[in-house]
């Protein structure tokens, strides 16, 4: 009976969507703290290639988790 | 001219439930913002209600299926009574919670309320039980705090693999900056799924008025707005004595944990209000927040607590109904006019203003909300 009175294709996007969002974004902020916090650390300590990698790692944190939000706005807004 | 009056009422108790939604309600969403410092009480609750005025023009998949498939109203006068005793059974239990500091949930004191209103009113033929509140309310809400559960967990994990050994300094305040955004889109996600319902319910007695044909469902645009600022403004006033059973005593968390809770709590609910799922925002927050401290530490979380909030959540859905039921039956002692809801409602009123006096006089100042860091 359960299967057939629920809308299995709408719970299993909110189930792979909230993973993918929930889990993605928040990585991402963590790569954009890690990446900017090392940045500097690494830039006082002289190794300015590993400061450019990091300061790379920490900008495409930061892009990922601003275009994950406004894809996200969007996509809601859109219907 | 008896059912305008009616359908003023309802509209006034709808957006009063929508008011005290915000204030019962969003305290769960700023409660780990504050718990973790990453704001001040007042900026945390002024920032939410702004952000949860915001979220009500997002979608309208919601208000649909609380209108639609839910329940079926009649488009007369006891379909208009049914909806007004729905509203104030969810209000009623919202109240009793609030007063006793329980975490209960709004949205399901809504649909229960409702529930139990028409079925006492239309009997059980008017309740679209399997597909409407098995399919879209309750199983949807049994799988929402789960998933948060989960996602909370493996983000957090995630997260501390990520920044494990980095000094924590620096990692704290990122997280917090962190939670400004986290936090914000928790609380547009609340507005988006629970002000929707009240646009929902309004509808219905729209319908039930005959304002609305059954078959054109469409949510007017001043019902958006008055539903959005009336949860808005219930957001503002707030809920200090629930800020505290939510942000501290389920576990004390780090910024990090704030972060991935809230972050999980907004993707649950904001990927359900775009597929029309009427999700317990509350339910959604407490998993999340349960998660973001069960992957840390087991024992970090403090179960009791916990399991008080489900119990206060197994709780609502019955409770709400009896209240709706029992709600249009007192309306309908005095006939099918306008003077029911009169009464009822001023009895609502003067119930309200007493709770509030005694809460008034036992509730601790918000500077005095026991602000933490770090697991215990």
């Amino acid at each position: 009976m359960i299967a057939t009175i629920v809308d299995w294709d709408a719970l299993l996007q909110v189930i792979w969507v909230s993973l993918a969002a929930g889990v993605g974004v928040t990585a991402a902020w963590g790569f954009a703290l890690l990446g900017s916090t090392r940045a500097i650390e690494v830039g006082r300590a002289g190794r300015a290639a590993e400061a450019v990698l990091y300061v790379v790692i920490g900008v495409a944190g930061l892009a990922t988790v601003i275009a994950a939000i406004v894809f996200g706005i969007v996509i809601l807004t859109g219907d | 001219m008896g059912s305008e009056i009616i359908v003023v009422i309802v509209v006034a108790t709808a957006l009063t439930f929508d008011f005290t939604n915000g204030f019962h309600d969003t305290a769960n969403v700023v409660a780990t913002s504050i718990s973790t410092r990453a704001m001040p009480p007042k900026v945390a609750v002024g920032y939410a209600s702004i952000l949860n005025f915001a979220g009500a023009f997002v979608s309208l998949e919601v208000a649909a299926t609380v209108a639609n498939d839910v329940v079926e109203i009649q488009a007369n006068s006891i379909g208009l009574l049914a909806v007004f005793g729905g509203l104030v059974g969810a209000i009623a239990w919202n109240l009793i919670t609030w007063y006793f500091g329980l975490p209960s949930s709004s949205s399901h004191a809504l649909i229960g309320g409702m529930v139990g209103a028409v079925f006492v009113a239309e009997g059980p033929d008017a309740i679209f039980f399997q597909d409407g509140i098995l399919g879209k309310v309750m199983i949807p809400a049994l799988v929402a705090p789960l998933l948060a559960f989960v996602v909370a967990g493996l983000a957090i994990l995630v997260l501390y693999r990520i920044v494990g050994r980095m000094r924590p300094g620096p990692v704290t305040s990122g997280f917090r900056v962190g939670q400004v955004i986290s936090g914000g889109l928790l609380a547009l996600a609340h507005g988006t799924n629970d002000a929707q319902k009240t646009m929902g319910v309004i509808t219905l007695a729209l319908v039930a008025n005959g304002t609305i044909a059954a078959d054109n469902f469409h949510v007017p645009d001043w019902v958006v707005v008055s539903a959005a600022t009336a949860i808005a403004l219930g957001t503002y006033v707030g809920g200090w004595r629930i800020i505290k059973t939510m942000g501290s005593r389920i576990h004390k968390m780090d910024a990090a944990q704030g972060f991935a809770a809230q972050g999980a709590g907004a993707t649950v609910i904001l990927a359900a209000s775009h597929v029309g799922f009427p999700l317990s925002t509350t339910h959604t927050i407490s998993g999340a927040v349960i998660g973001s401290g069960a992957a840390k530490r087991l024992s970090a979380v403090r179960w009791g607590v916990a399991g008080n909030i489900v119990v206060a959540w197994v709780l609502t859905l019955p409770a709400a109904a009896v209240i709706g039921g029992f709600t249009f039956l007192v309306t309908r002692v005095f006939g099918t006019g306008a003077a029911g809801p009169i009464i009822v409602s001023t009895g609502i009123v003067i119930g309200t203003v007493f709770l509030f006096i005694r809460r008034a006089q036992q509730a601790a100042p918000p500077s005095a909300v026991p602000l933490t860091e770090g697991s215990s």
